[in-house]
């Protein structure tokens, strides 16, 4: 087929279209501001955990519903020894008892699980915890290998990466244009809102794990993501209106005191790296397709960007090459049930 | 100069508060503004000076119970 | 009617906007709940992303009356300027004054409010003071110029229901003309009853709604609690016997044994 696309943004939005599009045999060129892959991109401080399951705690029922595909998507594009399938376990301590509750009640494909089962999963959280849910169908990814990984498989694919290339996407028209820039992209689209994360790097040999771990607490709740070298993710605000980009005090006490209350031995750890992003979000915290005449966008990817960018490159794809104005709309189940 | 807005080192180069918001971003937007705690309304901002190490805070709606 | 400084509200829960999963919950939620009022905040914005200005507009679009808060202030001077800001920020003289003494229960410092309380009325406001339920606090805030109070449940966010249920109904029939409002520590839908059905002209409520699995329907709860609670406390209550009654009349019984 002889079609050209224009990417803007290499973050996970535009490097999982660049891919999508490319299978398909389509030539696309990108333009990323920062010199190299994740430089500049919010993608970069994910937790790359693909947990549909349990982001359905919150999230309308639709990221489950598409978030659940993307574990095949991401092996497909990148091996399957990329992503590990090894799911997620959820804890809670004593006195937050409740939370571990309530968090069962509003998801679902979950195990509960006693010290024996916790045990063989992650021996050195044993003596801290009885009881866990374990969502065995979970997966995650380091985000930043998957980027790397990303870029490179799409180049072999022909795909060209132009690098501190900072463009409006209007100036490539009248070609075909795909705006994926993230948050920096919000002047075009009518009510993308920041949503500030804050995310920790650490390094201690005291613990090891193998699969991502969230801890429940009713204002503080976090996840720890094992990561190569011994390096752990820790993860992360959620700032409605977080303003600038720098890592606050209070986040700091409360990322490092709720690590540190998971496990003791992260006391001893060493930090590594400190990352702040603003995560873009729209209304209903869902991500969009848009398109007018030549130009696409795909935004609003808030905190599911290695979850749903996959979905979100399918329905951009399928709208370019078949001339498609009207793109599925993610729905907001939550709010459209019949409340007469 | 350097003055702190909501708690940050920033450079400005202005003197007059109207001149140093339209600078640091705050155009046609709502927002109410202090410095060094006390409030300057919208009337007076272009009637008010800031000053090296001024503390200045930029306050916008939000989400409040 | 809800009457609080002269203006009628048909509706009587006080909603906040803060915790929802998404800003589209929070506009859903309270749409579904009537309400009429809706408290705010103000924080940091900083000139980059402007991010408190796409939630201001969704508020704008629903076409309530806002009333700001000082959440978060400790200190009388924090709280004036604070007011100061929301009202030119708002555009309403309208303050719901929080003067935090302590973090870890939140406890109003009734002192502090008092003072600040004073002193906003002075400059034009039209205070709505969350306090506790000590009625010498109450009496000082309405020599302070506070024609409404917002006396306590339970502490923010708690969720623990009317704690004190003997001191709110003091605080009811020793000031039965001020408007009062129970703001804080709701949990469910029956805690609100139970504050109305007690005479209270109001409730303000947040994480019970913004918590709750389905905040959309928990918002059309409250607003049916809150309505019955009234309703019953207009239709007046019988009061508690230790004996039990008949309800079904004895006269005119056949006689069959
Ligand atoms: C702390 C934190 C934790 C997170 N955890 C997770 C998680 O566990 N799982 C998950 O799925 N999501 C997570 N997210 C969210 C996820 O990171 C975002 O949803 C996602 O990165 C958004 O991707 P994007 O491609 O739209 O934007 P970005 O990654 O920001 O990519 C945009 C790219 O466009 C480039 N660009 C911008 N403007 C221009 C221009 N004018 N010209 C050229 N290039 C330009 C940028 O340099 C950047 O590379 C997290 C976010 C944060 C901050």
């Amino acid at each position: 087929m002889s079609m050209k696309v224009n990417i803007v943004g290499a973050g996970v939005a535009g490097l999982s279209l660049a891919w999508q599009l490319a299978q398909q045999g389509i030539e696309v060129e990108m333009f990323e501001r920062g010199s190299k892959v994740g430089e500049k991109a919010c993608s970069w401080f994910a937790g790359g955990m693909l947990a549909p399951w349990c982001e359905a705690e919150n999230a309308e029922p639709v990221v489950l519903e598409y978030g659940k595909a993307s574990l095949v998507w991401w092996q497909n594009a990148l091996g399957e020894d990329f992503v590990d399938a090894k799911g997620t376990l959820v804890f809670a301590q004593q006195r937050d008892k409740k939370e571990l509750k309530r968090f069962a009640r509003r998801t679902h494909g979950y195990e509960v699980v006693g010290h024996d089962v916790i045990a063989s999963l992650e021996p050195d959280l044993a003596s801290q915890y009885q009881e866990a849910l374990f969502f065995k169908n979970e997966a995650h990814l380091d985000p930043r290998k998957a980027l790397i990984r990303l870029s490179e498989v799409v180049q072999k694919l022909g795909v060209k990466i132009h690098f501190e290339q900072e463009i409006e996407p209007e100036d490539l028209l009248p070609e075909k244009v795909v705006d994926c820039r993230g948050f920096n992209g919000a002047k075009a689209l009518e009510g993308l809102r920041p949503v500030k994360g804050e995310m920790l790097l650490v390094k201690t040999n005291e613990i090891s794990l193998s699969r991502p771990v969230r801890l429940l607490h009713p204002r503080i709740p976090l996840y720890v993501v094992p990561r190569d070298n011994q390096n752990f993710m820790i993860g992360a605000t959620m700032i409605e209106n977080g303003h600038g980009n720098q890592f606050s005090v209070r986040s700091m006490l409360e990322l490092l005191g709720s690590a540190y209350a998971l496990h003791p031995s992260f006391a001893e750890a060493e930090i590594i790296e400190m990352g702040v992003d603003l995560r873009p979000a729209f209304i209903d915290n869902l991500p969009r397709v848009e398109r007018k005449n030549q130009i696409w966008r795909i935004n609003g990817l808030y905190r599911h960007g290695y979850l749903l960018a996959p979905y979100m490159a399918k329905l951009a794809a399928d709208s370019i090459i078949n001339d498609k104005d009207e793109i599925e709309k993610l729905a907001d189940f939550k709010l459209k049930e019949d409340r007469a | 100069m350097k003055i702190f807005l909501n708690g940050m080192q920033t450079q400005v180069d202005h003197t007059e508060l109207e001149a140093v918001l339209v600078q640091l971003g705050y155009q046609d937007v709502t927002i109410a503004t202090a410095i060094n705690g006390d409030f300057v309304p919208l009337s007076q901002r272009k009637h008010t000076q800031i000053n090296e190490g001024d503390k200045l805070e930029v306050l916008a709606p939000m989400q409040g119970g | 009617m809800l009457d609080v400084y002269g203006e009628k509200f048909s509706n009587r829960l006080l909603l906040g906007s803060a915790q929802y999963p998404s800003p589209a919950i929070l506009s859903e939620s309270i749409k579904q709940s009537q309400s009429q009022i809706v408290t705010v905040s103000l924080r940091r914005e900083s000139g980059g992303d402007l991010a408190g200005q796409a939630f201001w507009q969704i508020i704008q679009d629903l076409k309530l009356k806002v009333l700001p808060n000082t959440a978060g202030c400790y200190t009388v001077k924090e709280a004036v300027t604070t007011a100061h800001m929301a009202r030119e920020v708002f555009n309403t003289d309208w303050v719901k004054l929080e003067v935090i003494g302590e973090e870890d229960t939140l406890q109003p410092n009734v002192f502090e409010l008092v003072e600040a309380a004073r002193i906003l009325v002075e400059d034009g406001f039209k205070v709505f003071p969350y306090t506790t339920d000590d009625l010498i606090v109450a009496e000082k805030l309405l020599q302070a110029g506070c024609e409404v109070l917002m006396p306590w449940g339970a502490p923010i966010g708690s969720g623990r229901g009317l704690n004190n249920p003997y001191a709110l109904k003091t605080m009811r029939s020793h000031f039965p003309d001020t408007p009062l409002i129970v703001d804080a520590g709701i949990g469910v839908p029956s805690h609100a009853s139970q504050a109305m059905e007690m005479g209270f002209d109001a409730v303000l409520l947040n994480t019970a709604v913004a918590g709750a699995g389905d905040p959309v329907a928990m918002a059309k709860a409250f607003n049916l609690a809150i309505e019955a609670g009234l309703l019953a406390f207009e239709a007046d209550p019988i009061d508690a016997r230790d004996m039990a009654e008949p309800s079904t009349p004895m006269m005119g019984k056949a006689f069959l044994s």
